[in-house]
């Protein structure tokens, strides 16, 4: 029964950001689900997870997070994760503080966390690391440090913003079975953005169509390319096709 | 050759030039400041020995070491938490109360002096004293005084560091499940520290050598309201110029230290973000 609840169900969400706003979306993704967000550059993937996330408060609209007004819930008790592009490591604090911040602030005892942020780094194969500070890490390093981060809260909505788009092709493949595995093991509903259409058909079960602050199409990874999509000239002209 | 080509000549050798011209006009400025610094020393230091053993001169020397740490203290405790919410708070009239904060940093500072002594004349001022608390000529005003003169830029300062932070940090923060007053204390604070440490050194130097505030407000007496800048004042309208200066390398001495730390507080937040 409990399945039948979307993670997240977003109906005519707006938000105006500066001088950008997204317009009008409207969206249901499954508990469970890995979704992908592909659009071009500036058509607002990023400001779509934030507004899941709780970034901005001024959203037109409505949305639900687990059945629940996401209106009424605050920040800290959303149970997300989130991952930037560029990481967002603490700079000031090392890979194991980082990891441990939030057990930290739910105050869970030093021992478990201790213990937590052991097994999370040996799932990610940064144990080697845990006293290093951000600054000195590879990019593969700093994303499976943020991951870890956002997985040992085990949130129930994970939101990931172009999570492999710094990192090079073979440690992309790597991180795309990586993601695959925690997925299965972890069950967390996963959202993330990019702009790679074969990382979204890899991926995820569903890709989203963002272009220019609208959510133009949703539809299965396996049909993105299809040739019975009566997609709008303006997704051809994105997707590359005639 | 056409114009075009002594155009490119002229360009290219004002460009290759740049670096020198600079150090030029350094060296310039520099010399300015250094003719300043030295006259100070030449004339004070024969007279410093006798000056270090004025019982004028040492009260001087606590007072400002005393009123300045305090001002500074003040400042910090109400500029931090200001600062905050100038760069992170949206709230009605917001623009205005950070031109309110800022404006006295335009002011001079017996314009500033003036204002308080009218405002601790008043009424107020006047049952604030019958309560015990005295300003007008009491080394409280001195304090008073500092804290006007330094708390904007102090403010200013420090509302720069956190509006440079990446809000996101904070973000990242709150999904961990750290509150808005957490988020301050673990990711905020922190990473602003050496700002901080950097403003408020400053802001004790700057308090050290404010006098036309302090003039207004609690006068100059011997013994008394007698801060390091009202003591070298003292001297020179009573003839003793060579006290003045003695009192004046005493009082560089003590500023060179705060840049000193400054300095090395500086290449040390340098340095560990290049090894991290």
């Amino acid at each position: 029964m409990d399945n039948v609840i979307p993670a997240v169900k977003a109906k005519h969400l707006s938000v105006k950001c500066g001088d950008f706003s997204l317009k009008n979306i409207n969206l249901s993704v499954m508990q469970n689900e890995i979704f992908a967000i592909l659009g071009k550059t500036g058509s607002g993937k990023t400001v779509f997870l934030e507004c899941l996330a709780g970034f901005y408060l001024n959203l037109g609209g409505e949305m639900q997070l687990f059945g629940n007004n996401a209106a009424g819930i605050a920040l800290e008790d959303r149970s997300v994760g989130f991952v930037y592009q560029d990481y967002g490591l603490f700079p000031h604090l090392n890979v194991f503080k980082n990891i441990a911040y939030g057990l930290k602030m739910h105050h869970v005892p030093k021992a478990e966390i201790k213990q937590k942020v052991k097994t999370m780094a040996e799932m990610l194969s940064i144990s080697h690391i845990l006293s290093c500070y951000p600054a000195t890490l590879s990019g593969g390093e700093k994303q499976r440090t943020a991951l870890a981060r956002a997985l040992i809260m085990q949130p129930k909505l994970l939101l990931l913003d172009e999570p492999f788009s710094a990192l090079d092709p073979s440690t992309k493949n790597n991180m795309y079975n990586e993601l695959l595995r925690l997925h299965k093991k972890f069950g967390c509903t996963t959202i993330f953005v990019t702009h790679d259409f074969k990382e979204a058909q890899s991926l995820a079960g569903r890709i989203g169509i963002l272009l220019d602050g609208k959510l133009t199409a949703v539809v299965k990874s396996d049909e993105l390319f299809s040739e019975n999509m009566n997609y709008t000239s303006e997704i051809c002209n994105f997707l590359g096709i005639s | 050759m056409n114009l075009n080509n002594l155009k490119n000549i002229v360009l290219r050798s004002i460009a290759k030039a740049f670096p020198y011209f600079s150090i030029a006009i350094l060296i310039i400025s520099a010399a300015f400041s250094g003719i300043i610094v030295f006259t100070i020393v030449a004339e004070g230091i024969p007279h410093l020995k006798e000056a270090l053993h004025s019982e004028e001169v040492l009260f001087s020397l606590r007072t400002s070491l005393f009123t300045t740490s305090i001002s500074t203290i003040i400042c910090l405790l109400i500029a931090i938490p200001s600062a905050y919410a100038l760069a992170r708070t949206k709230f009605p009239f917001c623009r205005i109360i950070s031109l309110i904060v800022e404006l006295p940093l335009s002011l001079p500072n017996l314009v500033l002096g003036l204002s308080l002594l009218l405002i601790f004349s008043s009424n107020a001022g006047k049952l604030l004293r019958d309560m015990g608390f005295r300003v007008i000529f009491d080394i409280r005003g001195i304090i008073v005084a500092q804290v006007a003169v330094i708390l904007p830029f102090v403010t200013k300062l420090i509302k720069t560091e956190f509006s440079s932070i990446d809000i996101r940090m904070e973000f990242i923060a709150g999904t961990l499940g750290a509150s808005k007053c957490m988020q301050f204390l673990t990711i905020s604070l922190p990473l602003s520290t050496n700002a901080i440490i950097s403003a408020a050194i400053l802001a004790w130097s700057r308090a050290l050598g404010e006098f036309g505030a302090a003039l207004m407000l609690v006068g100059v007496t011997r013994m008394k309201t007698e801060t390091l800048p009202s003591s070298i004042y003292l001297g020179i309208s009573t003839g003793s110029n060579e006290t003045a200066m003695a009192t004046a390398v005493i009082l560089l001495t003590v500023s060179c230290c705060s840049f000193v730390a400054t300095n090395l507080l500086n290449k040390k937040s340098l340095s560990r973000s290049e090894v991290r």
